[in-house]
């Protein structure tokens, strides 16, 4: 799975939490879950949760620590997806 | 350096189901604080009440921490709540007020935590009713100096939002700052600052919001 796949998927994930749709069509890795998406904090766990059923991972709470932005959310992704490999 | 951590939960916008879910809460809890709801008292507390209840006093000693230490990441697990007391004969009841502000909780039925992450100590005030659940972290158990307040707005877009908890919080600061011309901002990192001509005031704020709430502390 490349980064533009996990990407694009990331956008539906993020949907039900955020209301700038505009930002959300054209998120890349800088942009910022919080400042630019304006997702409350509240719904970072939900959309860890959402990310962990989607590609069948466990993200433990050191890796959900480097999850700041979209870039970094999908470095997290694809490592856990190759460690299942 | 002085600095304050506040946080605001509409209880009408999380997802009960969800936050029953042991893979969500055990994000947020630790086994050792999923002990603290046996204590008698919270029977009168939904569970996913107490849940959020965490997370907020989390939240509040994050953002508490973070005006001293910018680089801090927010993990709900890594801040472990040692103590809840909560008042005896506690009664959850309505939120009747549009809005709601105080100095201190002395004279108010909050409940009282204290939360660690590695070396530092933080103590909590919470107040809870049937709508919202609101902290206030502060870094020793007197609160006597903070100020805190809770507000109904219209709507719920993030712009009215943070607009409507600016407004609010500056029209309480306007009663210790009166001789001050200035404005409420947010430094590099995201930590709001009171800002005058000149510089920065000294004076630690903290700001929140969730759905049709806001909420500030400072002191």
């Amino acid at each position: 799975m490349t980064r533009t796949e996990i990407l694009n998927e990331l956008k539906k994930v993020f949907a039900p939490y955020t209301t700038n749709k505009e930002m959300l069509a054209g998120i890349n890795d800088q942009t910022d879950l919080i400042k630019d998406l304006k997702i409350n904090s509240a719904n970072l766990v939900d959309i860890i949760i959402d990310a962990e059923a989607k590609y069948d991972i466990e993200i433990d709470y050191d890796s959900a620590d480097k999850i700041i932005n979209v870039g970094t959310c999908i470095d997290v992704i694809m490592e856990k997806l190759n460690q299942n490999k | 350096m002085i600095s304050t951590g506040n946080d605001i939960i509409s209880l009408n916008a999380i997802n009960i189901t969800r936050t029953k879910q042991e893979k969500f809460y055990s994000k947020i809890l630790s086994p050792t604080e999923k002990e603290l709801y046996s204590q008698a008292e919270f029977a009168a507390i939904p569970f996913e009440n107490f849940v959020w209840l965490l997370w907020s006093i989390k939240e509040s000693a994050y953002k508490y921490l973070k005006r001293i230490n910018p680089g801090l990441v927010f993990i709900p697990i890594k801040f472990s709540v040692k103590k809840l007391l909560i008042p005896h004969g506690y009664a959850l009841t309505n939120f009747e007020a549009t809005q709601l502000e105080g100095t201190g909780f002395n004279n108010i039925p909050a409940l009282k935590g204290i939360i660690t992450i590695g070396a530092d100590t933080l103590y909590s005030n919470s107040l809870i009713y049937r709508e919202l659940i609101v902290s206030v972290v502060n870094d020793n158990e007197n609160f006597e100096n903070v100020c805190w307040g809770i507000k109904l707005i219209e709507r719920a877009d993030p712009e009215y939002q943070s607009t409507e908890a600016r407004k609010f919080l500056a029209e309480r600061l306007q009663g210790f700052l009166h001789f001050y011309e200035f404005v409420i901002s947010k430094n590099a990192v995201g930590i709001p600052t009171v800002l005058k001509e000149d510089g920065e005031l000294p004076v630690a704020v903290s700001l929140s919001h969730h759905e049709g709430l806001v909420a500030y502390s400072f002191q």
